[in-house]
């Protein structure tokens, strides 16, 4: 079950995980119980992923950041939207992202 | 959104067994400081055998940072070795001018000096098949320390071999 988000906030990556790009592959590590555990599991974002991700600043809304991306890239609004909402809603589900008001 | 065809069956986020992601050592190395940065443990499969019999190659170590106590003698750190840029599990086995003497229980040489600031972290734990080995990281790590210090290691063997099948052919073992 995905965790609804608020399309007109903004949100941050969390302060619980470790993200570091290798070999052109963004990672990220989350910390649970004060762990990162590698071989349990790695979380890795393919290419719209990344551009997604490296806009959630806590600054720009999820609109604001689909705004920005259908600017960049030659995909249709919907899909971008589409795209948006939906990593956002895992990365919310996983407690990757906080919702910037609420940190 | 990055107009490829298969853009739609791509899903953004997704998860990765370790298995499935090759990581150099400096790539480790990576994760590993910005996980221990955070005052957070890493957990990680080691690979060599330089710490046999007490660490060995498959066991998963869960590596605690160092920021709250200095390693001391006998502990089993994590260290980027300063000539080779490679990661290395290894045991402490003295200290000089504020650096650390530490060497590899099964290697035939020690590593050199090495400066407090390439160590990233202490072993805290080690798991083989799911099961906690009952030897090397205790307050036994003093005697392992000490006789690795002073090679008399390979003389030992016999006697490990000893002890390990008395305790292996203990009933419920």
């Amino acid at each position: 079950m995905k965790s609804k988000v608020n399309f007109d906030a903004a949100y941050i990556p969390s302060e619980d995980l470790v993200c570091r790009e290798i070999e052109g592959e963004l990672i990220i590590v989350p910390l649970v119980a004060g762990m990162g555990d590698i071989e349990d599991e790695l979380f890795t974002l393919n290419e719209t992923g990344r551009a997604v991700w490296a806009k959630l600043d806590g600054k720009k809304s999820l609109k604001a950041v689909t705004e920005e991306l259908s600017a960049e890239y030659e995909a249709p609004p919907d899909e971008i939207k589409r795209d948006v909402i939906g990593l956002a809603e895992e990365l919310l589900k996983r407690k990757m992202i906080v919702e910037a008001s609420k940190k | 959104m990055v107009a490829s065809p298969d853009h739609q069956v791509k899903p953004a986020l997704f998860t990765k067994k370790r298995e499935e992601l090759s990581l150099s050592s400096q790539q480790l190395e990576k994760l590993m400081r910005g996980v221990l940065s955070k005052g957070a443990c890493f957990r990680f499969q080691g690979k060599g055998c330089s710490m046999s019999p007490f660490i060995k190659d498959g066991d998963v170590l869960t590596i605690a940072p160092v920021q709250a106590s200095a390693p001391c003698f006998g502990d089993v750190v994590v260290f980027t070795h300063p000539n080779t840029g490679k990661l290395i599990v290894h045991r402490i086995i003295g200290k000089k001018s504020g650096s650390y003497l530490t060497k590899g229980d099964n290697a035939p040489e020690g590593d050199g000096l090495i400066s407090g600031t390439a160590i990233l972290g202490r072993v805290s734990k080690v798991e083989r098949d799911g099961k906690k080995p009952f030897l090397g990281l205790g307050p036994d790590r003093f005697i392992i320390a000490f006789v690795i210090r002073t090679g008399l290691l390979p003389l030992l063997n016999p006697a490990w071999r000893f002890v390990r099948f008395f305790i292996r052919s203990r009933p419920g073992e």
